[in-house]
């Protein structure tokens, strides 16, 4: 056998290990600690089988993953658009540049409190913070990967006659989508913990709250088990990104043998 | 007997008011179904020159007609290969739908279109290449794409930028003898303008070879090249006529850089 297919063998069987290893030691730590503050692994596995299948944990996870979507979905749309314009456009970034490197220095869960003021608590004001913490990420990544368009590309879209519609939807989009797509890989972990973090305050529904309840109930284990939800969830959240990504740029993985 | 198809007037080009000049009183004229070359210096204004033949510059002074038309903005009857094709074709899309590309204003049936690209594709050697992806093709045959795409709108005139400096000797020769195939094809008469800094490449291909200066550039020999078509690499180049005009045009570059 080769080495690296020994290793392609090995490797995985030592991730498992390690991941058994450290639930022994959580589960042998907690049970000497034998405190209710600090749940055991197989307490906490006993709770993951009672809570995760229920429609009230289910109906707080769907909440959460709406608030997600529509977020994710709104800020894809504000973000490659104003990003479009800002890589495009002399006049657009400068004019624009003040008030975008303000507003992206703000953490998006600042905002929580105001928008809640603002636009009361549930799915508006969550949704805005979502949105207003990805946009970001998604603009910055755009605005780069276009204006990082070689110029023999613009001047094959001149000669080519491509209009100014046109030469943003078919030549700067997919020029820049290299680029825009680590944009919204950044995108898929940081709405998670958005989502989460603006369900802590002032909200009656949604994974985030759902956290909190536990808290105050002093339900620990239904606490850790809505943790590992969202690690799973994170995690095939991300996978699912790879999968799709790896899709829409397969033309790019080819050219550059990635 | 043959018309100008492109009259320059007196070209001058600076790139700021107080600058120096790029190129400087470029004055020529160039026949119908003409292959005209023009040699010079690394950075001597060849680049610049063939930016304002394709209208992608406007110039400080002086004019470019092409059939009567002053040149302000890339002209619909030229077309342009780049010397870095793999910049200039669009990765994102298959070999077909980058031939395709120009004619997607073009109101033919989608039949017919399909047929023009499969004559080009033909033309260039490229038969069974329409669903592969530029980077699954060697150089060579990139720039081959690059040269169908251009051709596929059926320009007037082709404007050639050391289309063949990128690639291997060997795929050099080949695509020179592409290009003289092309321009004797009868169904395009096409007339080509081909810039270089290779002078026995211009001696091979044109008609008439231009020598350009450097800083300014400036146009300061114009060389007939009255050798039989169809030219053969070993034979014309052999020939003691091919011999003698390149050794002029020697002349006339060292005599520059003295």
């Amino acid at each position: 056998m080769t080495p690296s297919g020994a290793r392609r063998l090995t490797e995985p069987v030592l991730g498992v290990l390690v991941f058994l290893v450290v639930l022994g030691i959580w589960e042998l730590w907690a049970g000497a600690a034998d405190s209710f503050l600090v749940p055991t692994a197989s307490e906490v596995a006993e709770r993951v089988w009672h809570v995760w299948p229920t429609s009230d944990f289910l109906s707080q996870v769907g909440q959460s993953l709406k608030r997600y979507a529509v977020g994710f979905a709104l800020a894809t749309a504000i973000g490659i658009g104003l990003g479009l314009v800002v890589g495009t456009s002399h006049a657009a970034r400068r004019t624009l540049e003040p008030i975008l490197e303000l507003l992206r220095a703000v953490p998006a869960i600042a905002i929580v409190p105001a928008a809640i003021i603002v636009l009361g608590p549930g799915d508006a004001s969550r949704i805005t913070v979502i949105t207003f913490g990805l946009c970001f990420p998604i603009l910055v990544n755009t605005a780069e990967g276009v204006q990082a368009i070689s110029p023999e590309v613009r001047d094959t879209a001149s000669m080519l006659h491509v209009g100014r519609v046109e030469r943003m939807v078919h030549i700067y989009l997919p020029a820049a989508l290299p680029s825009i797509m680590a944009g919204l890989r950044i995108a898929v972990s940081l709405g998670l913990v958005l989502v989460v973090v603006s369900e802590f305050v002032g909200e009656q529904n949604g994974i985030g709250y759902y956290l909190v309840v536990q808290q105050s109930e002093f339900d620990y284990p239904a606490l850790y088990a809505g943790i590992l939800f969202l690690g799973l969830l994170g995690y095939g959240l991300n996978r699912l990104f790879l999968v799709v990504e790896r899709r829409v740029l397969a033309w790019h993985y080819g050219a550059t043998g990635g | 007997m043959a018309e100008p198809v492109l009259r320059v007037a007196a070209l001058e080009k600076r790139y700021s008011e107080a600058g120096p000049a790029a190129i400087a009183d470029v004055t020529f004229d160039v026949l119908e179904h003409e292959l005209l070359a023009i040699v010079g210096p690394s950075g001597g204004g060849k680049t610049t020159l063939l930016r304002l033949l394709c209208g992608l510059m406007r110039p400080t002074s002086g004019s470019i007609h092409l059939d009567g038309r002053l040149v302000s903005s890339p002209p619909r009857e030229a077309a342009v290969v780049f010397q870095d094709y793999s910049r200039s074709l669009f990765p994102w899309l298959n070999v077909y739908r980058n031939v395709m590309f120009p004619l997607r204003t073009v109101g033919a049936p989608r039949s017919e279109k399909s047929a023009r690209v499969a004559t080009v594709l033909a033309e260039v050697g490229l038969e069974d290449a329409g669903r592969k992806y530029p980077w699954q093709l060697s150089g060579g045959m990139q720039q081959r794409v690059a040269i169908a795409r251009a051709l596929v709108s059926r320009p007037e005139i082709l404007l050639l930028d050391e289309p063949f400096a990128s690639v291997d000797a060997l795929t050099r020769t080949e695509l020179q003898d592409l290009v003289l195939r092309l321009y004797d094809h009868e169904e395009h008469g096409v007339t080509i303008i081909h810039v270089t800094h290779d002078i026995d490449e211009a001696v091979y291909l044109a008609d008439r070879v231009l020598v350009l200066s450097g800083r300014p550039g400036r146009i300061v020999g114009s060389v007939g090249v009255p050798l039989p078509r169809p030219r053969h690499q070993t034979a014309t180049r052999s020939s003691p006529q091919f011999l003698s005009l390149r050794n002029e045009l020697h002349g006339v570059i060292a005599s520059l850089q003295e």
